[in-house]
């Protein structure tokens, strides 16, 4: 077998804490080592022909690219490796960054490791065998979970592409919080006309399916022909979909959890989106008091919400000025731990808010003591260091965004991941932002963390994109990783039967031995490690892989 | 069988390629670092570690040996987690009577929690490396 080795410096990355001239000097004496090659970026167009001409010219059986971790450009490298010829099952991508470069300082023992990565990654390759990929035909359709305003960008964009559209919101109506917001800035407009707007647009679409006071009861099948159970008054609709979007927003964050700011006990506390539901009916007027708190259910640790949540200065400033628009003679203060108005346009804002007149202080409040009179506000000037207390009339806290309630339940019908704040998990945060582990599951909105409009919108569009993108090509392959039966070995026990969950194998009653249902087995490899007779293989995971993959590892250098 | 360094453990870890695995990735995007001894091995799922690679793996010389799957309720595959944690507590059985169970464990990390793969592996590893001595 001819093997070749190509070793990214990935620029800086794996170069300044792996000594590649060592690597390659390790590799290039060894048995069937056809070529060994390093470069500066194997993912750019020269590494990638560098790649390709060596499989031509070696006649190359095995390829190992010792580089990123394989959920990075693994399409692009298979779609190469076809390219010249080779069966794209035959590549095996080994991570010496994310698992080497990048988790240790010292060179030396950097590159002992990488060897023996690199090695595990040619002894187990050596037992891979040329696998056929499937091609399934995908369904041209969308479920979009989530009828906010990233939900409704996103179903707008796929259906005027031609996509079939599954709307699904569980309110009466569409619009998510958007809906109630009386003055949305910057454009300074009522968000129910905004999304009233959207509305009469999606109806005009006749390919988009709005499922309002619905939900998604149960999910599954795989990508390009997802099977989707929404139900509602009306009973129960499967679906079958291509792909899927999950849009479900955030929840306003309840300050009740913190009793010292009298939230919920005291009426003359309330919050910024109380604040844009009703501020014409509000006890403000010329001369009344008002505090703004900012901060209040972010970037607080102790109550597991150490993140920014990215609107709520806005929304204190704003808060702000519409009290003083129509109040002058008003006194409001807003009590902040920083600004953070980062929006395009929101320093000026800021400092316009300022002419106005509202006040700034930098402080901690520590709590609020309701008095027949007033609120007390007792805190720390942080720019002073000294303690005050101030009275007022009206305290609105500017909440943050909390993760949105049903996390948990859609995590688990799509098996997709939450992050550490319990929001939707991310493939990559940076070069996949949009996708989650799982093909044709992309999220969208603030349901993956907190953003104003415009970046919801942005996030909407932009998972539709890469969704349609996936849609459009009509095709897809499924991943050959299942399990076959060896009929000579198989004493038909049927202990794998039994183990198996999703009721893949069955067994043959005339040869008394099992087989596998290729289309239902979900490649867990469960029955590989179950079989006493070794007569049920999961293909690229079978023993003899993994069993030298753990010798490459054990074995001395 | 390989001559174990008595210095430096080697661990050898099989992580699940929905979870551990990813948490593994997300470790090292963010720069977190750990013992080198630590070598992970993919799997698509906890449960397909068949209690004969354990076994392989300690004796060709690893110091230790870990199972990193979803937490009980998450697994991509329903429920494999469930047989891994039976298989796994079965063979720590074992184990015991040989007073090698310590080489074992077995986490639950999901693909979230890097900073918490980092400490799994790092505790398993000074804890061997304590003991080597
Ligand atoms: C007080 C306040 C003021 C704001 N002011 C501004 C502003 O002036 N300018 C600005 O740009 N941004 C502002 N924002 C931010 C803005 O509200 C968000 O950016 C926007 O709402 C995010 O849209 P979304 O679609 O991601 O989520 P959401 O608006 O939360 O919509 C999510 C939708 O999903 C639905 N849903 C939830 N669970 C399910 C389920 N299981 N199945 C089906 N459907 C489900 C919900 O009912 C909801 O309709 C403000 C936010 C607050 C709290
Ligand atoms: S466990 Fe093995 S021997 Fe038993 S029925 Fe399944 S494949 Fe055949
Ligand atoms: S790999 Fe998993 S799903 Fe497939 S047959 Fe085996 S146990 Fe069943």
């Amino acid at each position: 077998m001819r093997i070749g080795i190509f070793i990214c410096h990935c620029g800086h990355n794996i170069k300044s804490t792996v000594d590649i001239e060592g690597l390659k000097g390790y590799f290039k004496g060894l048995n069937n080592i056809a070529c060994v090659e390093d470069y500066p970026f194997m993912c750019s167009e020269p590494g990638q022909a560098l790649i390709k001409s060596s499989i031509e010219r070696f006649g190359l059986g095995r390829v190992i690219i010792a580089a990123c971790t394989k959920a990075l450009h693994q399409d692009m490298f298979k779609n190469l490796v076809r390219d010249a010829g080779l069966n794209p099952f035959l590549l095996r991508r080994v991570s010496i960054r994310e698992h080497c470069s990048w988790t240790g300082e010292d060179i030396e023992k950097n590159t002992s490791k990488a060897i023996r990565l690199i090695r595990a990654g040619i002894y187990s390759s050596a037992h891979y065998e040329p696998l056929e990929e499937k091609q399934v035909e995908v369904n041209k359709s969308a479920l979009i979970l989530g009828g906010g305003i990233s939900g409704m960008s996103a179903a707008a964009f796929l259906a005027r592409a031609g996509i079939e559209v599954y709307l699904v919101e569980k309110e009466k109506e569409l619009g998510g919080h958007v809906r109630h917001l009386e003055d949305v800035w910057p454009v300074r407009e009522r968000g129910k006309d905004i999304i009233e707007r959207m509305t009469e647009e999606l109806k005009t679409l006749n390919n988009v399916h709005i499922f309002t006071s619905s939900r998604l009861v149960s999910f599954g099948g795989s990508f390009g022909n997802y099977e989707a159970v929404i139900e509602n008054s009306g009973g129960e609709i499967k679906v079958i979909v291509g792909g899927v979007i999950v849009a479900i927003g955030f929840t306003a964050f309840d300050p009740s959890i913190k009793p010292e700011l009298q939230y919920g006990i005291d009426k003359r506390v309330i919050t910024t989106l109380e604040f844009e539901e009703k501020m014409h009916e509000l006890p403000i007027k010329e001369g009344s008091r008002v505090a703004i708190l900012h901060c209040i259910g972010s970037r607080d640790e102790i109550i597991g919400r150490p993140y920014c949540s990215r609107i709520c200065c806005i929304n204190a400033i704003k808060t702000g000025e519409a009290i003083k628009n129509r109040f002058k003679d008003s006194y409001v203060e807003s009590f902040y731990m920083d600004v953070r108005s980062h929006p395009r346009g929101g320093e000026e804002f800021y400092e316009d808010t300022q002419e106005k007149g509202l006040l700034f202080t930098r402080a901690n409040i520590s709590e609020i003591i309701p008095e027949q009179g007033g609120l007390v506000l007792r805190g720390e000037d942080t720019l002073l260091g000294m303690p005050f207390e101030r009275e007022f009339d009206l305290v609105v806290l500017s909440i943050g965004m909390s993760p949105p309630k049903d996390n948990q339940e859609i995590a688990g019908l799509l098996k997709i991941t939450l992050d550490k704040d319990r929001f939707f998990l991310e493939a990559h945060p940076k070069l996949r932002p949009y996708d989650t582990a799982l093909k044709g599951i992309f999220i969208a909105g603030t349901c993956s963390g907190p953003k104003d409009m415009e970046e919801s919108i942005n996030h909407g569009r932009a998972s539709a994109v890469k969704l349609y993108g996936l849609l459009n090509l009509g095709y897809a392959f499924i991943e050959p990783f299942v399990a076959y039966v060896d009929p000579k070995r198989c004493s038909g026990c049927r202990m794998c039967e039994q183990a198996c969950v999703a009721k893949a194998i069955k067994f043959d009653e005339g040869l008394h031995i099992v087989r596998v249902e290729e289309a239902a087995c979900m490649g867990c490899g469960l029955c590989n490690a179950t079989c006493p007779s070794s007569a049920i293989a999961l293909k690229g995971y079978k023993d003899t892989i993994i069993d030298d993959e753990i010798s490459a590892l054990t074995e001395a250098v | 069988m390989a001559e174990g360094n008595k210095e430096t453990p080697e661990i050898i870890g099989f992580a699940c390629s929905f979870c551990s695995f990813k948490a593994s990735e997300m470790a090292g995007s963010l720069r977190m670092k750990y013992p080198e001894g630590v070598k992970l091995i993919e799997v698509p799922c906890s449960s397909r570690v068949d209690p004969a690679f354990i076994i392989k793996a300690l004796m060709e010389g690893a110091d230790g040996v870990f199972v990193a799957g979803c937490h009980p309720g998450d697994c991509h595959f329903i429920k494999g987690n469930y047989y891994t944690r039976r298989k796994i507590a079965a063979l720590k059985e074992m184990f015991r009577a040989f007073s090698i169970d310590e080489k074992l464990r077995l986490f639950w990390v999901s693909a979230s929690e890097a900073r918490r793969f980092v400490d799994k592996v790092t505790d398993m590893y000074n804890n061997i490396k304590e003991t080597k001595r």
